[in-house]
């Protein structure tokens, strides 16, 4: 009897195609992960860790195989409705913040709740609890170029989180930051993770950044032994 | 209310920018606007000139009188139901810098082919039987003050009167407003007869004759026919409808407003190649952004509302400023010209064209950045880098 994962990747193939040559980047491959679990994703440039996560977020899509997050099978959604899909259940963290330059704080975070049908009154409501809960709320009227690159990611990940999506996936949020703002940005993702119940996947090439996670995935060697479980696998039939 | 403030703010982030792109929207429709009442005027003079009058002049020059004798010979000509005549006055009070329009005209015949004055029996029966009485156009008499019953001195550098002066008196008897925007009542009209017999020389002469023609009749060739009659006479005549009368006379005007309209279609032509511009260069600023955006649920139909009513933003307010700045210039311009060419009014189908044009603007400057925008890989657009 298998376990009912929360995020379950079933046979999943991707490949890019480059003028007439086509780059398999993952094959017939397999994950799952629970509810609640801190995953880190490590692995050398250019190996997929990025494009794993865009799969699993939705923002691109599998040649072949599944991808099932929670009763939502993803590769069964159009374009439309996997873009719906991720405003409710999906907050993705980059290493650069992407923040709209011409809002503040405060403005950036309540960007996605208008998509919702909550008044204005309430999505300053959840702005301003999502930015107090990322230690924010008095540099609400600040905009990006008033701030520092950690209080960037900082609001970078209360705009993540500010429809309460289960989700948060984050590629590289400390890529751009020292030691001690890096740090910081951790022990948030841990606390969202611990007090929150969030499921976090995040893709880093920091070792220490690995310590916060609750499990480790070495992309290489999960290829690797992933593959190898495959061809044990058909061995046995 | 999220929305609008992101659109505004967008709109507004490159302030320069957003200025000049403006600029050129505003530019656009102050042109539009300009030509608009202008063509209104031009149009309106040559529509509503009676197609039953014609205009008789000296062949040689219009400055050139013909004896008012020749208003009982045309009458004569087959096809004439009536002949009236006129001459230019020229005229100004106090300050020859204050031109104004004064005729003199035959007081039994004008205003009867001209009922687009709307002058009512009373007010021409009085002015009939006031022999030095003028009529005078409301505007005319709002910037002089004058009321009916006053005595009001006109001079003129062309004609002297019989006591050597060039100041003439004459006694207001009615004021008129006219039926159409294209009625100038900037004028002023007083007895030819009065004329004729006050001044010291070209008496009982008239500049031009107007003779109407019957319903039936072809006014080509009553033209000929006036013209050939008076072929040998010593003052030759030159005839021509008073819709061809008029063209020449505001041929300059077309010409112009020819002009005006092939710099207008090019104008907006350069003008949507640069709202396009803008909007492309908008659309590769934002890309991360936008990008970003998709990743938290905006469809892509929504941001491409958002570009085009930032589109329709840029279009609309431009609009506006140009409109504005041609309503008040076509003030000034019907005011400069309100002797040459009447009638420079917005057509209320205006305000219709220019919502029109905004929308169709902002459409069309859309089209190629909403293409963009939609064809646009989110994680390719992301990259890892701003
Ligand atoms: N849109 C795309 N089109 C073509 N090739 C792509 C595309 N996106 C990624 N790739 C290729 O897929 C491979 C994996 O890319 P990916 O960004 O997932 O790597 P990564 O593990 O995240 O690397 P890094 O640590 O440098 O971020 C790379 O070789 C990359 O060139
Ligand atoms: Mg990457």
């Amino acid at each position: 009897m298998q376990k009912n994962h929360y995020i379950q990747l079933d046979g999943v193939n991707k490949s890019f195609s480059k003028g007439r040559e086509s780059v398999d980047i993952l094959k017939s491959f397999n994950l799952s992960i629970n509810q609640g679990e801190f995953v880190a994703i490590m692995g050398p440039s250019g190996l997929g860790k990025s494009t794993l996560l865009h799969l699993i977020g939705g923002l691109d899509e599998p040649c072949d195989g599944t991808i099932k997050i929670g009763d939502v099978t993803l590769s069964g959604l159009s374009e439309s409705e996997r873009t719906k899909w991720r405003a409710h259940h999906v907050g993705f963290v980059f290493q650069a913040h992407h923040l709209i330059p011409v809002l503040t704080a405060q403005k950036n975070v309540e960007l996605p709740l208008i998509l919702t049908k909550l008044s204005a009154k309430d999505r300053q409501k959840h702005g301003l609890a999502a930015l107090e809960l990322v230690d924010m709320k008095e540099r609400c009227k600040h905009y990006p170029s008033e701030l520092s690159g950690g209080q960037e990611q900082r609001v970078a990940i209360a705009r993540a989180i500010v429809s309460d999506p289960n989700l948060l996936l984050c590629d590289e949020p400390t890529g751009n930051l020292d030691r001690k703002t890096a740090d910081d940005i951790l022990r948030l993702l841990a606390e969202l993770n611990q007090q929150f119940n969030k499921t976090v996947i995040m893709v880093t090439h920091d070792p220490k950044a690995a310590e916060y996670a609750t499990r480790v995935i070495q992309l290489e060697q999960y290829l690797s032994q992933n593959s190898d479980n495959r061809m044990a696998d058909s061995g046995y039939n | 209310m999220g929305t609008i403030n992101l659109i505004w703010r967008n709109s507004v982030r490159n302030k320069i920018r957003f200025a000049l792109t403006l600029l050129s929207v505003a530019i656009a429709f102050f042109l539009y606007t300009a030509y608009s009442g202008i063509n209104t005027a031009l149009t309106a003079s040559v529509t509503e000139a009676n197609q039953l009058r014609l205009n008789s002049s000296h062949k040689v020059s219009l400055t050139r009188g013909l004896p008012v004798s020749y208003k009982q010979k045309m009458r004569s000509i087959e096809g004439v139901t009536s002949v009236s005549y006129a001459s230019w006055f020229g005229g100004y009070v106090k300050d020859e810098t204050q031109q104004i329009s004064v005729f003199a005209v035959d007081h039994e015949s004008y205003f009867q082919m001209h009922p687009e004055y709307a002058l009512d029996a009373e007010q021409l029966t009085r002015w009939q039987k006031q022999q030095t009485g003028i009529l005078v156009g409301q505007k005319l008499a709002d910037n002089f003050g004058w009321k009916v019953g006053d005595k009001v001195p006109i001079s003129t550098s062309i004609w002297m009167n019989r006591d050597g002066h060039f100041t003439w008196f004459f006694t207001v008897s009615a004021i008129f407003q006219g039926n159409s925007p294209s009625v100038n009542d900037n004028q002023a009209f007083f007895h030819h007869q009065y004329f004729d017999e006050a001044r010291a020389f070209g008496r009982y002469e008239a500049n031009w004759f107007i003779p109407q023609i019957d319903k039936t009749a072809n006014a080509a060739k009553v033209s000929l026919d006036i013209d050939a009659f008076f072929e040998n006479a010593v003052e030759p005549t030159r005839t021509s409808t008073e819709q061809v009368f008029k063209k020449e006379q505001t041929q300059q005007f077309a010409d112009m407003a020819m002009i005006l309209r092939l710099a207008v279609i090019a104008v907006f032509f350069t003008l949507l190649l640069i709202v396009c511009n803008t909007m492309m260069q908008v659309i590769r600023e934002r890309r991360r952004e936008t990008a970003i955006m998709k990743t938290s649920g905006f469809s892509s139909s929504y941001l491409i509302i958002l570009l085009f009513l930032e589109s329709l933003l840029l279009f609309g307010s431009g609009a506006f400023l140009g409109g504005l700045v041609g309503f008040i210039a076509l003030d000034q311009l019907q005011y400069l010209f309100s002797d040459f060419l009447p009638g420079i009014s917005l057509s209320p189908n205006l305000f219709i064209e220019m919502a029109l044009m905004i929308a169709l603007g902002a459409i069309i400057s859309s089209v190629f950045p909403a293409i963009t925008l939609a064809a646009s890989s989110i994680t390719s657009d992301l990259g890892t880098q701003s």
